[in-house]
């Protein structure tokens, strides 16, 4: 390396890694120092030379060396689960967009006599509404276009909307009290799946995989199946920072599967390469990175070694995991004939069912177009239309393999409608708008309580009035599921312990526990 | 005092003037608990104050109380060290005679009454009567003229006082912390010792109810060292249910059916920083499903019988359906790391706890692992909680090598090409809770013999021949038996 004509004496002069200070100190400035270096090499020489005059190659060296020592536990390493898990893995079906509570599953039989009045103040309070609605001259209170039946043992209700998720309230453990605090789709998904309103922080998905590990060397640990828009819906977007690893490491990020075509792009060999030469190039490749990370030491280099051979693993297994073509008829009757069609919901949750199947530790299956802020009646029956009947299958599919035992399923999203409506209010119509106060999810299978309906909103589905469930609180619950101790599973970023659940102390929410 | 302090340098037995004033004095700490009776109700606030030093300053007496008899052991070796034993007595006398007035001031200003403050009380009270003797005959037995019964009065006076401070601050720390602080972590051998005594029977309750299972618990952690058997602050015991209900000196606590007017849960609602909120004393605040526990049982009719309350769930026991734990493996852990990558498989812990188990995990290599590669794990039988073999080549013949996994809960072969003949070698599996089935060759027949396991409460059968696809609805309903 050519000497900095500055500089005169770096090949012996002290660096901070020699300075009598703290071993934490000295690794976070090695941590900083290889991203600078790695910054300085894309802005091409400049960067580099300054960097090599600066710290010289020796130091550079014994930096790519502490700079591994900062690297992140490995899953062995955290001990996880802290305690015997009820679920091994979790199947996330993501309603983004915002079902209406009170139109699926929060029945508030009252609020028929209440049409178009106006919602009292006193139940509003000093809310602040979306732009969308808080202009509005009035608040008329629109009652569900839809009945009520009660259904199962414990005698829940449930819209007509939903018939087949009615044959499965025995299995449900209903939230009728989740409350966020966001009241705009990015920040409340965000939220939901984060801990935190603000894109970077890891996903859920990512915290699991980090925390648990693999279970099936040959998929993802951490999968995500978007759902193919309706142009009928209001289609809010989702993006990959929903399933971003954020400050933990790039290989706890889900991996997406592709609605269209191909489910993974560029997954089968180019013409002409076959499976040995595949092999050849990625050592080779996989040489030249451990040489890399040998000189510097960047977690990130590892990341890009472990997904490459990820990849190469998936060139086999994905088209066996994509296949459908040995599921018997039996499997086409449950989910119905739209399942075949890839990128249906319906298809993706019975490849979440396979995913389980095979071990994928976290499935997150996006469904998009809840966001109905106008035409409710005719646009909410096609929503649930596309939803209850595969939600229904791969519950009962998952019960009848024996998978609902240990396999967390949960039906959520980032926030709830409001009751009076949004624009026009008319017998046969009405819009509704955010409501991040008060709106219903619910969950199945390992670690929680069938049959229960939890929590409680007033007459008008608007504020909780007993056992409110905050995101935060969810989520713990979720963890606690799946044997993490929330408060425990943490990663030093930035100062703080980071953890899914954020600095506002969050609780499990015991009364939803089996 | 100054009489006392005076005694130390005198010779022959004691002197008048010595007896008396220890007479005096041993009077007067007699005569201080019928003069200032604790009535349990609280009295100055200076009193507590001052009176709040005793566990500070009481420690001071304990330690120079111990000194003595190591000084006039090893005195017999070094006089110089038995000479300081008898100043060191002289000190322990005004420190226990400092610890005693604040400790009365502490009790008397606070209120605290009950047996175990009386007991607390009396054995201070006898403490410092045995130390004032003590301080009186020593001399004369120290200067090798004692004559008579002063020889060996001395002798036999140091180990009793000994013995009284040991007991007596034992009761003081069962105050502080509660008579059961010592033994509730005691290794459960020692459990069985009648000395210890852990289980406190009510019968004032029945052995099933919601109140036994799930309010006392509560009670008892939170509440019972200031309101217990023990000490009985405001008058008020909930060590019983019987006590509960009787109410203390405001009334009584608990009003069935109107948790609005159970003072009890007033005082748990009530701002932490609330002059009279529950727990006091800075002693952590009941948790919220607790309180929502209390809550339910008062409006429901606070009843002593009642199994279960309409509206509220109990969280999983995690402790009664707690299984045994697995033989510590923890010496063996690089072997059996050696042996999962041998074969390709994974053996993960179910959590943290290695006495939870191992997961025997075949996913990664199913086709390839068979029998005989499930044979050669057969010596980490004992570890392994769950065996997956979804999908793998092994065969009927492998429940000879399965039914040596005692600790086996779950046992997963889908998929596999097994019929079911031999399934009933599992019967030893006596923890096997989980086993599934699904997509083999087994039928009704085979798997009759699996209803004689008590604890299978899980059998999945899907697409076998025993439930074929085809009528799976009638089938589903059998799969999971009613728990």
């Amino acid at each position: 390396m050519k000497q900095h004509p500055l500089c005169t004496d770096t090949e012996h002069g002290p660096t901070i890694l020699d300075l009598p200070i703290a071993a934490g100190l000295k690794t976070e400035w090695a941590a900083l120092q290889t991203r600078r270096h790695f910054l300085g090499r894309a802005g091409k020489v400049l960067g580099w030379a300054a960097m090599a005059s600066l710290a010289g190659d020796k130091a550079l060296r014994s930096i790519g060396q502490s700079a591994k020592m900062a690297a992140a536990p490995t899953p062995e390493q955290l001990r996880l689960p802290h305690f015997a898990p009820r679920a091994k893995r979790a199947i996330y079906l993501f309603m983004s967009g915002a079902p209406p509570q009170m139109d699926l599953l929060d029945y508030k039989p009252n609020l028929a006599q209440q049409y178009d009045k106006d919602l009292p103040e006193s139940v509003r309070g000093t809310q602040q509404l979306t732009g969308m609605t808080a202009g509005q001259a009035r608040f008329p209170i629109a009652p569900s276009h839809w009945d009520f039946k009660q259904y199962g043992n414990s005698g829940t209700w449930i819209s007509d909307l939903l018939p087949n998720t009615a044959k499965m309230v025995d299995d449900l453990t209903i939230i009728k009290s989740m409350n966020t605090d966001a009241i705009n789709h990015e920040p409340a998904i965000m939220l939901l799946n984060t801990g935190n309103m603000n894109a970077g922080k890891p996903c859920l998905g990512s915290w699991l995989s980090y925390g648990l590990g693999s279970m099936n060397d040959n998929l993802p640990t951490f999968m995500v199946l978007l759902s193919k828009t309706n142009p009928k819906e209001n289609n809010q977007p989702v993006s990959s920072r929903l399933w971003s690893s954020g400050y933990l490491s790039s290989e706890y990020s889900g991996v997406g599967l592709r609605s269209a075509g191909d489910p993974v792009l560029y997954l089968s060999d180019p013409q002409g390469v076959d499976r040995e030469v595949r092999r050849k190039m990625l050592d080779a490749v996989n040489a030249i990175n451990h040489q890399t990370y040998d000189e510097l030491g960047d977690p990130e280099t590892n990341s890009r070694i472990s997904q490459y051979e990820m990849a190469y693993r998936m060139q086999a297994s994905v088209p066996e995991l994509t296949d459908m073509s040995k599921e018997p008829q039996s499997t086409w009757d449950l989910y119905g004939a739209e399942a075949k069609e890839p990128g249906t919901f319906a298809y993706n949750c019975l490849m979440a069912r396979r995913m389980a199947e095979r071990g994928v530790r976290f499935t997150q299956v996006y469904k998009r177009g809840w966001d109905v802020h106008s035409d409710v009646t005719k646009i909410l029956p096609v929503l649930c239309q596309e939803t209850d009947r595969a939600s229904y299958a791969l519950i009962t599919d998952l019960k009848q393999r024996g998978l609902l035992d240990d396999t967390l399923v949960i039906w959520a999203s980032e926030f709830g409608r409001t009751v009076y409506s949004q624009g026009g209010l008319s017998k046969d119509n009405y819009g509704r708008d955010h409501h991040p106060r008060c709106y219903t999810s619910w969950m199945a299978g390992g670690g929680v309580r069938p049959g229960i309906t939890y929590g409680e909103t007033d007459d008008f589905s608007y504020n909780v009035v007993r056992d409110p469930v905050p995101v935060r609180d969810f989520n713990a619950t979720i963890l606690h599921c799946l044997g993490i101790d929330h408060n425990k599973l943490t990663y030093k970023f930035q100062g703080l312990d980071q953890k899914l659940t954020g600095t506002t102390p969050a609780s499990v929410v015991q009364g939803l526990l089996a | 005092m100054a009489v006392e302090s005076r005694s130390v340098t005198a010779k022959s037995n004691p002197s008048t003037p010595v007896v008396i004033a220890s007479l005096l004095v041993t009077l007067a700490l007699l005569t201080l608990p019928f003069v200032f009776r604790l009535d349990g109700k609280p009295h100055a606030d200076w009193q507590q104050f001052l009176g709040r030093f005793h566990p500070l300053i009481v420690h001071l007496p304990i330690g120079l109380m111990l000194l003595v008899p190591i000084l006039e052991i090893v005195g017999r070796r070094r006089p110089s060290l038995r000479e300081a034993a008898g100043f060191v007595l002289t000190l322990s006398l005004f420190a226990c005679i400092g610890a005693l007035i604040l400790g009365y001031l502490l009790a008397y200003g606070s209120g605290e009454s009950g047996p175990l403050v009386a007991l607390h009380m009396w054995g201070g009270i006898a403490l410092t009567i045995g130390v004032i003797a003590c301080v009186a005959v020593r001399p004369q037995w120290a200067s090798g003229e004692a004559q008579g019964i002063f020889r060996t009065l001395y002798l036999v006076l140091l180990p009793c006082v000994v013995i009284t401070l040991a007991w007596t601050a034992h009761e003081g720390g069962s105050l502080t912390h509660g008579p059961n602080y010592l033994t509730e972590f005691i290794p459960s051998p020692l459990k069985r010792l009648p000395l210890v005594d852990t289980a406190r029977a009510d019968t004032s309750s029945a052995p099933n109810s919601f109140y036994t299972k799930h309010i006392h618990p509560i009670l008892d952690a939170n509440c019972v060292a200031c309101h217990g058997a023990g000490k009985v602050k405001g008058g008020l015991r909930v060590d019983t249910y019987a006590q509960l209900m009787k109410g203390g000196h405001d009334g009584r606590v608990i009003v069935g059916g109107q948790p609005e007017k159970s003072i009890l849960l007033q005082r748990i609602t009530l701002p932490s920083d609330h002059k009279n909120f529950m727990p006091a004393e800075g002693k952590p605040p009941l948790k919220p499903l607790e309180i929502a526990w209390i809550r339910a049982w008062i409006q429901q009719g606070a009843s002593s019988s009642a199994a279960s309350l309409v509206g509220i769930a109990v969280p999983y026991d995690a402790k009664q359906a707690s299984l045994p734990p697995v033989e510590d493996y923890s010496s063996r852990m690089a072997e059996i790391a050696q042996a999962a990558s041998a074969e390709g498989v994974t053996m993960t812990p179910v959590s943290s706890n290695l006495r939870d188990g191992l997961i025997l995990n075949t996913i990664d290599v199913a086709s390839r692992f068979g029998d005989a590669q499930l044979a050669k794990l057969e010596k980490f039988a004992p570890y392994i909680v769950e065996v997956e073999l979804g999908r793998t080549s092994v065969t009927d013949a492998s429940f000879d090598t399965l039914a040596k996994f005692h600790h086996l809960r779950a046992l997963h072969l889908e998929g596999t090409a097994i019929t079911g003949a031999g399934l009933a070698k599992l019967h030893a599996l006596t923890e096997l809770t989980y086993i599934n089935l699904s997509e083999t060759k087994v039928t009704t027949a085979a798997i009759s013999t699996l209803s004689e396991m008590k604890n299978l409460k899980h059998i999945y059968l899907y697409d076998t021949p025993a439930q074929p696809i085809a009528n799976q609805a009638a089938a589903q309903a059998a799969a999971t038996k009613a728990p």
